[in-house]
C-alpha cells in the first residue's frame, strides 16, 4: 500500500459520489499498481468514451481517453509497438458491448497481452439514463425502470461474460465495485496473466439504476474459490460442483447463469498464455 | 496481365520505359482483364488513347473493356479466334493465331498461350534474342518462362509465317535496367524508407496491394504487421501504436475512410501522427472499385465532425508516390497531425518501368519533437510553444506521464471545457500547420513563367494533362500547376493562380471538388473552366485535347 499516491493525478474525479467507479481507481492505485510494482511510466490506461472512460485523467500513468468503444483497439496498437507496456483498457457496458463489441472477439482472438476492464453499471449513464446492452430484462409492463424510458427495455441482455467465455478470451473474471480489495486481486491476476484478459466489473449507477438492481446483485453474489464447491441460483436443482477455473465447459456452465440469479464473483476461467 | 507484365520486365530489363495500366472488373478470378503497355526510350510515358498492337484472346470479354482499350485503324491486331460476325470491325492489320491450338499440342493444355504470344511480341518488336533468359529474376515469372520454353520458341518461330514486317524498336537511351513497380509498391516502399514498422489495415480494392506489401517487409520480426478486423480497428491501433513514438500507417480506399473518420479527429485533436494512404476509386458507396476517381478529396480536407486539420498530400507518379510517401511521415510526425496521402487505382496499380535513382538517393527525414530534460519537472504535453509544436513523450518515456484526451484540454493534457482555452487548442492546432504553405517544393509548375493560362490538376490526371499539353505542343502558350500539397493550400498555388488570365481545373470528379476548393480559399480569374467528369474510364489525350485548345485559344 505504500506510495498510493504515486499512481493519482490531482484531477478530481466527475463522477457521482457512491459510484463504482471510485472502487476501481481505488483498487487500480492504491492496491494493484503498487502490488505489482509497475512504474508509472510503465503503464496505459486507454479509455473511450462514458461515465468509467474519464479514469484515465485520474491516474497517473500513461493515458488516453479516446473514442467511444475503441479503447481496446489503441491498447492493442501500443502493446505490439511497445511491449514493454503494461496495458489496460477501461470502459463501460455501452463502451465495450454496444459500440465496440464487434473488437472484441478479434482481441480475444490476437490473444495480447491487454487486460480490459469493463465497468458494467447496467445503463447508459453518461448520457443520463437509456437503455444498455446489459440492462436486466424485464416485461413490458412492470413500470418504468430507467428516468427516460417509457417502456422498461424489452430485448434481452447481452451477457458480457458468457460471451467473452465462448468467444474464449485466456482469462475472465468478475469483480465487484464493493469489495474494492477483492477487485484489485482479481486486476493483480489479469494483468499478470500473460493474454488478452476480460474483467468485467459489477458496479451500480447510484443515479439511474433502480436501488433494487444493485442490492440483489450483491445479496445472491457469490465467490468463487478454486477446489470449492461453485454457489448455485436457487431454482437451481443442480449439485454444486468443485470449481475449477481451467474447465471452460464448466467457466461456460458459470458465465450462463443470469447475475441477477447468481452472480459469481471471481476467477472464472484461465486458459493458455500467449 | 501475364502476358503484359513479363514484356513489361523483359523490355525494362533491356533499358525500356514504359507504363502498364491494368483494366479489370468485378470478377473474382477469371472474367475480363487487359492491360495496355507503352514501351518508350526515354521515360515512363503514358500508353497512346489507341494501341500499335493488340493481342486478344477473348473478344467476348473485349466487349467488356473496350471503351478503356480501344483500337484505331492503324491498329495491328493478333488474335485467338475470330470476333463473332457483325460484333466488331477488325482493323486491316488483324491476323488470326491460334495460340491456344499450338500450346495444347505443345502441352496438351492452353494454359500457356500468352508465352506464345510473348514469343511472338517479342520477335515482331526484335527485342535481343536471348532476351527471356537475361531478364531471369528468380520469381514466379522466370519460373513460368522456364516451364514454358516451348511454348516461347513457338512463338518465336511464328512470325515468318505471317504475311508481317518486323516493328522494329528503337533502341532505348541505355540499357540500363529499368525498376518495374507500381504506385502501391512505391508507397510501401516509401514507408519502409521513412522508418514505418507498424502497419494496420484492411483489405479493400484497389489499396490492397500496399497491404501485401507491407506484410511482407515487415515480416520475420522487421517490424508489426497486423490484419485489422475493419477500417476503424486499422486506424485505432496505428494511433495506439504512434502514442509509444512508432511512425504507423494505414492504407485504404474510400469506403475506408469513411469509417476512420472519426479516430482522423481524435488524431488531430490529441495530436498524435499517423499517416493514412487513401488509393481513391468511383464512389459513393461501393461505386466501382476497380476504377479511378478523384472525389476523396473534399473528405480528405474536411471529412469529419468538428474542426479538425489534418494534411493532404497527393501524388501523381510513381516516383511521387514513393517520394510523398516519406514526405507523409516528415509532416506527420513534424507537426503530430495526421496526413491522408491521396493517390488513386490508376496511380496504384499501373505498374511502370523506370529509372531506380529515386529508391536510393537521399531524403531528408524529419523526427517528432521530444521533450528534454528541462522537462522533466512539470511536463505540459500541449504546451503552446512559438512554433505551436508542443514536445511529444513517448508512453514508456520515464518521468513524462501525461493523459491525453479527445475531451477539449488544456496545455496539461487535462479536461477543460474553458473556452478561451478551447479557442487556444484551436489556434495551436491549425497554426502550427502553417509554416507547410510555404513549402515551395510540394508545387510542381511547368511550363513557362510569363504564360497567362494555366492548367490545375493532381494525381494520375495530372499525367494526362501533361502529355497531351505536350502532343500538342502548346508548353509555351499553356503552363501546368501539380499541386502535391493539397491542404492547407501552399503558397506557391496561390500565387501560379494569381499569375493567370485563362485557368482550366481538370480533375476526375463529378461535383468538381478541387475547382470548389480552390474557389473557398483564392480568387480565380474571371476566366476559369472546370473539366470535371465522373471517374471509370482514365482521361485519353483525344477528350483532353478539347478544354486545352480551348484554354489556348
Amino acid at each position: 500500500m505504500s506510495g498510493a499516491s504515486n499512481y493519482r493525478t490531482e484531477v478530481t474525479p466527475v463522477w457521482c459520489p457512491g459510484c463504482g467507479g471510485f472502487a476501481l481507481l481505488n483498487a487500480l492505485t492504491r492496491t494493484a499498481l503498487p502490488n505489482l510494482g509497475i512504474p508509472r511510466h510503465q503503464a496505459l490506461i486507454v479509455s473511450g468514451i462514458g461515465c468509467s472512460s474519464r479514469i484515465p485523467a485520474y491516474i497517473d500513468t500513461y493515458g488516453f481517453n479516446s473514442l467511444h468503444g475503441r479503447s481496446v483497439l489503441i491498447a492493442q496498437g501500443a502493446k505490439l509497438a511497445n511491449p514493454e507496456l503494461t496495458v489496460v483498457a477501461i470502459g463501460g457496458d455501452g463502451d465495450f458491448f454496444s459500440i465496440g463489441a464487434g473488437h472484441l472477439p478479434h482481441a480475444v482472438r490476437r490473444n495480447l497481452n491487454v487486460t480490459c476492464i469493463m465497468v458494467n453499471n447496467f445503463v447508459y449513464a453518461l448520457t443520463k439514463g437509456q437503455t444498455s446492452p446489459t440492462t436486466p430484462y424485464l416485461q413490458r409492463g412492470e413500470g418504468p425502470f430507467l428516468s427516460f424510458q417509457f417502456y422498461p427495455p424489452v430485448d434481452p441482455v447481452l451477457d458480457m461474460v458468457s460471451y467473452s467465455v465462448s468467444t474464449r478470451a485466456s482469462f475472465i473474471a468478475q469483480g465487484i465495485a464493493t469489495d474494492p480489495s477483492h477487485l484489485a486481486w482479481l486486476i493483480e491476476e489479469a494483468i499478470k496473466h500473460k493474454g488478452f484478459s476480460f474483467v468485467n466489473v459489477l458496479t451500480p449507477c447510484v443515479t439511474f439504476d433502480p436501488p433494487w438492481l444493485f442490492k440483489t446483485i450483491k445479496e445472491k453474489a457469490s465467490y468463487l474459490k478454486e477446489g470449492e464447491p461453485v454457489g448455485l441460483p436457487d431454482s437451481s436443482g443442480e449439485q454444486p460442483w468443485l470449481h475449477d477455473s481451467s474447465n471452460i465447459t464448466l467457466a461456460l456452465k458459470l458465465a450462463q447463469t443470469s447475475v441477477m440469479e447468481k452472480p459469481h464473483i471471481g476467477i472464472i476461467f484461465r486458459g493458455r498464455e500467449s | 496481365m501475364v502476358l503484359g507484365s513479363l514484356l513489361q520486365r523483359l523490355a525494362a530489363s533491356q533499358g525500356y520505359f514504359g507504363q502498364m495500366p491494368r483494366y479489370y472488373g468485378p470478377q473474382i478470378r477469371g472474367g475480363a482483364s487487359g492491360v495496355k503497355l507503352s514501351l518508350d526510350t526515354t521515360r515512363a510515358s503514358l500508353p497512346t488513347d489507341t494501341v500499335d498492337i493488340m493481342v486478344c484472346f477473348n473478344w467476348e470479354k473485349y466487349a467488356e473493356l473496350k471503351q478503356e482499350l480501344p483500337l484505331g485503324i492503324e491498329s495491328i491486331v493478333f488474335y485467338d479466334s475470330p470476333p463473332t460476325e457483325g460484333s466488331l470491325d477488325l482493323p486491316g492489320k488483324s491476323f488470326q493465331v491460334s495460340f491456344s491450338q499450338i500450346t495444347k499440342e505443345l502441352e496438351g493444355t492452353p494454359a500457356a498461350k500468352n508465352i506464345v504470344a510473348l514469343g511472338l511480341l517479342e520477335r515482331i518488336l526484335a527485342l535481343p534474342e536471348n532476351l527471356s533468359k537475361s531478364a531471369a529474376a528468380h520469381d514466379q515469372a522466370s519460373v513460368l518462362l522456364e516451364r514454358n520454353g516451348a511454348a516461347l520458341h513457338a512463338g518465336k518461330r511464328l512470325l515468318p509465317e505471317l504475311s508481317f514486317d518486323e516493328l522494329r524498336l528503337s533502341p532505348p537511351k541505355d540499357a540500363t535496367a529499368r525498376t518495374v513497380l507500381h504506385g502501391n509498391s512505391a508507397v510501401a516502399q516509401g514507408a519502409i524508407r521513412a522508418g514505418c514498422r507498424t502497419f494496420f489495415s484492411y483489405p479493400i480494392t484497389p489499396a490492397s496491394e500496399i497491404m501485401e506489401e507491407m506484410q511482407e517487409r515487415l515480416n520475420h520480426g522487421n517490424g508489426v504487421f497486423l490484419q485489422a478486423e475493419d477500417e476503424i480497428a486499422a486506424i485505432g491501433l496505428a494511433v495506439g501504436a504512434s502514442l509509444t513514438g512508432a511512425r504507423s500507417m494505414t492504407a485504404t480506399t474510400g469506403p475506408g475512410i469513411d469509417l476512420m473518420t472519426e479516430m482522423i479527429g481524435l488524431a488531430s485533436s490529441a495530436e498524435i501522427p499517423v499517416v493514412v494512404v487513401d488509393v481513391q476509386r468511383c464512389g459513393p458507396a461501393t461505386g466501382i472499385p476497380s476504377k479511378s476517381e478523384q472525389s476523396d478529396l473534399n473528405h480528405a480536407i474536411y471529412g469529419g465532425h468538428g474542426d479538425a486539420p489534418r494534411v493532404v498530400l497527393a501524388a501523381y507518379s510513381v516516383k511521387g508516390c514513393y517520394r510523398l510517401s516519406i514526405e507523409s511521415f516528415n509532416v506527420s510526425e513534424y507537426y503530430q497531425t495526421p496526413v491522408i496521402l491521396l493517390t488513386d487505382q490508376r496511380l496504384g496499380q499501373t505498374t511502370v518501368a523506370t529509372n531506380s535513382d529515386f529508391l536510393t538517393k537521399d531524403y531528408s527525414m524529419a523526427q517528432r519533437k521530444r521533450p528534454g530534460g528541462e522537462h522533466q519537472e512539470q511536463y505540459r504535453r500541449y504546451e503552446l510553444t512559438e512554433d505551436y509544436i508542443s514536445p511529444m513523450a513517448f508512453a514508456g518515456d520515464k518521468g513524462l506521464t501525461y493523459q491525453a484526451t479527445g475531451l477539449a484540454h488544456n496545455e496539461k493534457g487535462r479536461p477543460s471545457f474553458d473556452f478561451a482555452t478551447h479557442q487556444h487548442m484551436h489556434e495551436k492546432r491549425w497554426q502550427k500547420l502553417a509554416p507547410l504553405r510555404d513549402r515551395d517544393e510540394l508545387v510542381k509548375v511547368l511550363g513557362r513563367e510569363e504564360s497567362r493560362r494555366g492548367i490545375l490538376a493532381f494525381g494520375s490526371s495530372a499525367q494526362f494533362v501533361l502529355e497531351t499539353v505536350e502532343d500538342l505542343g502548346l508548353q509555351d502558350e499553356v503552363k501546368v500547376c501539380v499541386p502535391e500539397l493539397i491542404h492547407p493550400l501552399p503558397r506557391r498555388l496561390a500565387s501560379f493562380v494569381g499569375s493567370l488570365e485563362k485557368l482550366l481545373v481538370v480533375e476526375m470528379s463529378y461535383s468538381a471538388q478541387l475547382y470548389h476548393y480552390l474557389r473557398s480559399q483564392i480568387d480565380l480569374p474571371s476566366d476559369t473552366a472546370s473539366y470535371a467528369r465522373a471517374g471509370g474510364a482514365a482521361f485519353s489525350r483525344e477528350e483532353l485535347s478539347g478544354p486545352i485548345t480551348e484554354l489556348a485559344r
